[in-house]
């Protein structure tokens, strides 16, 4: 069997914000294909951990291995920061992330939105991006939508374009930031099933979530994080179905 | 039966006041207001821009020299720096015989000066604060896409920053316009300067002076008129929606 590089790799993460040590050495692999869970209740340091992965946040320790290039780093006063901005940046648009708010940016139509980095980072050309554009419009069921400014958008319709906008970059990993909690109850729906559809077709994917049917579902590995640390972690049937930790177990009670 | 012609012939016959001597005069005090005002406003919006981008810089070294400058300009009346830079120029070492001369003697340059600087200073203001305003969540997904600083600038940053200054913009241009009418202090014959002459040669003070208040508000409703079309083109993705 050919040895592909994994995508991404994250070794030993620490993060510290001020005196309070919010990440602790944290550890992941995602191979291609992997659909990864972080689960944990809320300042457990999971959305900083998959922040930390794409250097939104600078993590303080730990390597950053992605496709068998680790990302340099350097020390300066202000604390450890990446050692080349171009690396960084080919970095990023590798990974793609889907935030929680959407950020689509307010003063471009949908479609604007989606072509921006693929023409200005990526280099494609209009044409190109644009046909590529529909054709994620149309599997996000947003055709009618393209010529829109998020504004005028619903909240579950901006979560899908700003998916569809993060599939633009053609990713080889999809970081999703909690990616269905700003949105109102029946317009979840919606954009899990998109999700859905995307960890079906291969998509390497690290999740942020509270949604456990959709962890337990589309999985390959949930990870389950405690004040910074991997409390628990292995496939969905070891960890949501048989959790050992006292914690996990009241975690995954409703209503705790 | 009231004859229209008749009274109105019997109007201007006695008029001594709106002859084609007089609205040659308007019309010269109106070509020089546009002038200044729209030259001014030009050169200040090409430098406020840079000057906005500097001023939003985390270095202090940077921002600094800028934030100096608006403070000063902004911070003292447009009357006075219109005063110094015409009055003292003069006293500058050798400038009565430097190339500069020409321009600094006729009136027009020295207020153009003074109020480009001054309408610079504001409208670097107004950019940086809109520049500051910026969603923080879009300038996190500029650079989780991969876009380097001066891309995110290019591409995010300033065409929203613009949008949203607009209509503070809007304000600064008709601020410009009242306030050009201190040129005549300085003995430009803007619009308040013709209305001054014809004031003083008649000694009637409502109808120069109502005269040019009303070309004043007319310039006022067409600036009015174009930044709510600018708006209403620019700033729809504001709107609320139209689902």
């Amino acid at each position: 069997m050919a040895t592909t590089p994994t995508p991404l790799e994250v070794r030993n993460i620490k993060k510290r914000f001020g005196d309070t040590e919010v990440l602790k050495g944290l550890s992941l692999e995602a191979h291609k294909g992997d659909v990864i869970t972080l689960i944990g209740a809320s300042g457990s340091g999971k959305s900083t951990f998959l922040r930390c992965m794409n250097l939104l946040e600078q993590p303080d320790e730990g390597e950053l291995i992605v496709h068998g290039d680790p990302i340099r780093f350097k020390q300066t006063r202000q604390g450890r920061e990446p050692a080349d901005k171009k690396q960084v940046v080919a970095m990023r648009a590798k990974l793609s992330m889907v935030f929680q708010s959407f950020n689509l940016w307010a003063h471009m139509t949908l479609l604007e939105n989606i072509i921006e980095a693929p023409v200005h980072v990526l280099g494609q050309s209009k044409k190109e991006a644009t046909e590529h554009a529909y054709a994620l419009l149309e599997r996000v069921g947003l055709t009618a939508r393209a010529k829109a400014h998020p504004a005028q958008m619903s909240g579950g319709q901006q979560q899908r374009g700003a998916i569809a906008r993060a599939l633009a970059m053609d990713p080889d990993v999809m970081l999703f930031d909690e990616p269905t909690s700003a949105l109102d109850p029946e317009l979840v729906g919606d954009v899990l099933k998109v999700m859905r559809d995307l960890a079906k077709e291969g998509r390497t994917m690290i999740v942020v979530t509270h949604e456990m049917n959709f962890a337990r579902d589309v999985s390959s590995q949930v990870i389950y994080l405690q004040e910074g640390l991997i409390e628990e972690s292995g496939t969905p049937a070891e960890v949501l179905d048989n959790p050992r930790s006292p914690r996990l177990k009241q975690f995954l009670t409703p209503n705790h | 039966m009231f004859d229209l012609s008749t009274w109105y012939h019997e109007l201007l016959d006695d008029n001594a006041i709106f002859t084609p001597a007089t609205m040659a005069h308007y019309w010269e005090g109106l070509v020089t207001t546009t002038q200044l005002v729209f030259l001014s406003l030009v050169v200040g919006l090409v430098l406020a821009v840079p000057l906005a981008i500097l001023r939003s810089s985390k270095r202090k070294w940077i921002s600094l020299p800028i934030y100096a400058y608006t403070y000063v300009f902004r911070g003292t009346p447009l009357l006075i720096q219109l005063y110094i830079i015409y009055y003292g120029v003069v006293f500058f070492d050798g400038i009565q015989e430097s190339f500069l001369w020409p321009v600094f003697r006729d009136a027009f340059y020295p207020a153009l000066i003074a109020f480009t600087l001054n309408t610079a200073a504001y409208t670097t203001e107004i950019f940086r604060g809109a520049i500051k305003a910026t969603a923080k969540g879009e300038i996190e997904a500029a650079r989780a896409y991969g876009m380097s600083e001066s891309l995110m600038m290019r591409r995010i940053v300033i065409p929203s920053a613009f949008r949203r200054a607009l209509p503070a913009y809007g304000n600064e241009v008709i601020f410009m316009l009242h306030a050009s009418a201190i040129a005549s202090v300085v003995t430009l014959m803007d619009l308040t300067g013709a209305a001054r002459y014809v004031y003083s040669r008649f000694y009637t003070p409502f109808e120069p002076f109502l005269f040019v208040a009303l070309i004043y508000l007319c310039l006022t409703f067409a600036i009015l008129f174009f930044f709510r079309f600018l708006e209403k083109r620019l700033l729809a993705h504001l709107s609320s929606p139209s689902l």
